[in-house]
């Protein structure tokens, strides 16, 4: 990317934006519950947050940290983060240089394989203090940044941190929404509140994070669910716990050991009327049948296989 | 499109990034119920083993190019236009991603599948296109968002076997095993360290709620007893698939009469029998005989629903004789 002179917004590759003053300062508030930025929630795909990660693995050799734009939906406060892409930025001191024409190209790319999600901010990985060796999740340039892609989106931008210098043995994700602070009509500073954020997944992907998951607990990255029988084990032991759990309470609150809950209570009971009672003989007849009709279909596909492989050998030796 | 591969080794075994996965997934259960195709990046490394790190969509008018087997004739005629927009797509997004550092070698393609259908004359084509033009190495990863909701994920992925691809380049009509057509190899998922620390936050309800606010538990989802709809499912397939088929034997008794007849009109000598016999195997080598390679997918499908329904059934016996002992226990419990 090309360092070019500040010019303005329309023509140059890459947008150049020079702080004109040391007083126009990022802050970031530390607290989410300022009363003058409306409640509002951040559900954030795995999907972006691995793709945060892999665009900061591969990130340029000396470069501080990564940023990109944020894809997905509003729908009032809820602002529903699905997808993001990587675009390339350099900052030096003051300055930072975004690639403006690839953000441009790279969203109508996007937009063109799924019309439906719209810019709803910009990511950010924290940046390391060369001095201090902390990391910070919000930079003085961010509110250049975030100035940009405010003219990128219909609506206010979200910014999502993602802390990668790893000192909290965790990796902190934060939400912000920004507000000016202006002061006899000069603007003075950006405020950074943090806003609530929380990772959501589509059931699909809930399968295969669980399934990531599961694979980073045994050694050899194999899944243990991939066995029919092991799975149906797992998933039961599972229910057992909960079942196990439920009536551990149950029983202290029985005892007078822990303060009854009328919801809760309500709850386990609603649970237990929702498991059907059915008479023995009907649940007889139920299992026969369903075990009738399983056995019925392994019998037909095992006949089809067999004919499949009948007509294999009689090709095969015909056939030459 | 760049494709450098150092290795001429051949793949046996895929690692799949988590990031390329969720995106595969993504792309795939948005856009049901079409069936959608994308882009495969990555690298080989060492042993015979491609390393898949990223993926991404092709646009809307390419969807159908993959479809079930049926429309998908119809399909290609009119994609032919917007396959030419879709290469550039295609270009200009490896161009883009290089920016930002992605690994820009295309390794293959990736496409949603419905209950495991997957041996159709057009994926066929496909990879055949791919494993011709790009390299012999590239893969076709197939996601299944029907047996996924089923609690298990499915991913798959194949490649055509040699003798597949010689078969096919040469344009002969003879025999293959149906089995020897796709060779499947096997997928792991693999992540990086920073990613494996976030998924082992998560999964310690770190960042909210990831129990009940964070979407349903699918963990359960495995333990749901209708078998039916599943099995109705895979039985109609089944019987379309059988009969298709069926006609297509139908075909091929078909030719081979036409072939009979026409030597017995024009021969009727001594020699008849040996003649008979050499037109026979002329007839094959036509190119108006009827193509078996369609007949062989069709068994390959057939065993794979069968397959399927085979492994589907051993979860579902288990599941029913654990309800039982569940009932019996209640009913000794209760007395």
């Amino acid at each position: 990317m090309a360092m070019v002179a500040p010019t303005t917004y329309g023509s140059s590759p890459a947008l150049i934006l020079t702080k004109p003053a040391r007083s126009l300062a990022a802050v970031a508030a530390a607290s989410a519950s300022s009363e003058s930025v409306p409640a509002c929630q951040v559900n954030v795909h795995p999907l972006v947050l691995l793709s945060v990660l892999d665009h900061h693995t591969r990130r340029q050799e000396g470069a501080g940290r990564v940023i990109g734009t944020l894809l997905g939906k509003r729908n009032g406060d809820t602002v529903e983060i699905t997808n993001s892409f990587a675009v390339p930025h350099a900052e030096r001191g003051d300055e930072v240089a975004i690639g403006k024409d690839f953000n441009r190209q790279m969203l109508s790319l996007h937009l063109r394989a799924n019309p439906r999600e719209t810019v709803v901010g910009w990511y950010a990985t924290a940046l390391p203090d060369e001095a201090t060796g902390e990391s910070h999740c919000i930079a003085d340039t961010s509110s250049l940044i975030h100035e940009f892609y405010a003219g990128e989106c219909d609506d206010d931008p979200i910014h999502l941190v993602v802390d990668t210098a790893l000192k909290a043995d965790a990796i902190a994700l934060r939400a912000y929404k920004s507000t000016p602070v202006v002061i006899k009509g000069e603007p003075l500073a950006n405020m950074f509140h943090e806003i609530r954020l929380s990772v959501r997944s589509s059931e699909a992907e809930r399968i295969c994070v669980d399934r990531m998951i599961g694979a980073t607990d045994s050694p050899d990255g194999a899944d243990p669910t991939q066995d029919e029988g092991e799975a149906l084990r797992v998933s039961m032991e599972k229910l057992l716990a909960m079942l196990e759990t439920c009536s551990e309470y149950v029983d202290k609150v029985v005892d007078g050991s822990v303060p009854a809950d009328d919801a809760l209570g309500m709850d386990i009971s609603e649970c237990l009327s929702s498991i059907p009672r059915i008479r023995p003989e009907a649940f007889d007849k139920m299992f026969n049948d369903s075990l009738q009709d399983l056995l019925m279909v392994t019998y037909l596909s095992n006949i089809t296989k067999t004919q499949l492989t009948i007509a294999e050998k009689l090709n095969e030796s015909l056939g030459k | 499109m760049a494709a450098i591969f150092e290795s001429s080794s051949p793949v046996t075994s895929v690692k799949l990034e988590g990031l390329a996965a969720l995106k595969i997934i993504k792309h795939c259960q948005e856009s049901l119920p079409t069936m959608v195709t994308g882009s495969l990046l990555g690298l080989m490394i060492e042993d015979g083993c491609l390393e898949i790190t990223h993926a991404f969509p092709f646009p809307e008018p390419l969807n159908d190019k993959g479809d079930i087997v049926k429309t998908a004739d119809e399909a290609n005629v009119d994609d032919e236009a917007a396959a030419l927009d879709g290469h550039e797509f295609q270009l200009e997004m490896m161009k883009m991603l290089r920016e930002v550092n992605v690994d820009n070698n295309c390794i293959g393609w990736y496409q949603s599948m419905y209950l495991g259908t997957h041996s159709t004359p057009s994926l066929l084509d496909n990879q055949l296109a791919y494993q011709a033009d790009l390299s012999p190495n590239a893969v076709v990863v197939l996601y299944d968002p029907m047996q996924t909701a089923h609690g298990s994920l499915v991913l798959k992925c194949y490649r055509l076997t040699d003798e597949a691809v010689k078969l096919k380049t040469s344009g002969k009509n003879t025999f293959i095993n149906p089995r020897e057509i796709f060779q499947e190899v096997p997928v792991t998922l693999n992540n990086p360290g920073l990613v494996r620390s976030l998924l082992r936050d998560m999964g310690d309800g770190l960042h909210g709620p990831y129990g009940e606010e964070g979407g349903p538990d699918t963990t359960f989802d495995r333990l749901d007893l209708s078998t039916n709809p599943y099995l109705e499912k895979h039985l109609e397939f089944l019987c379309t698939w059988v009969d298709d088929l069926a006609s297509e034997q139908y075909k091929f008794q078909h030719y081979t009469r036409s072939l009979r007849s026409n030597v017995d009109t024009r021969n009727k000598g001594r020699k008849a029998k040996d003649e008979l016999a050499q037109a026979i195997q002329e007839g094959w080598t036509k190119s108006d005989a009827p193509r078996r390679m369609e007949s062989l997918l069709m068994s390959n499908q057939i065993r794979t629903y069968c397959d399927q329904v085979e492994k589907f059934t051993g979860g579902g016996f288990g599941k029913l004789f654990m309800t039982s002992g569940i009932h019996k226990e209640e009913k000794t419990g209760a007395n």
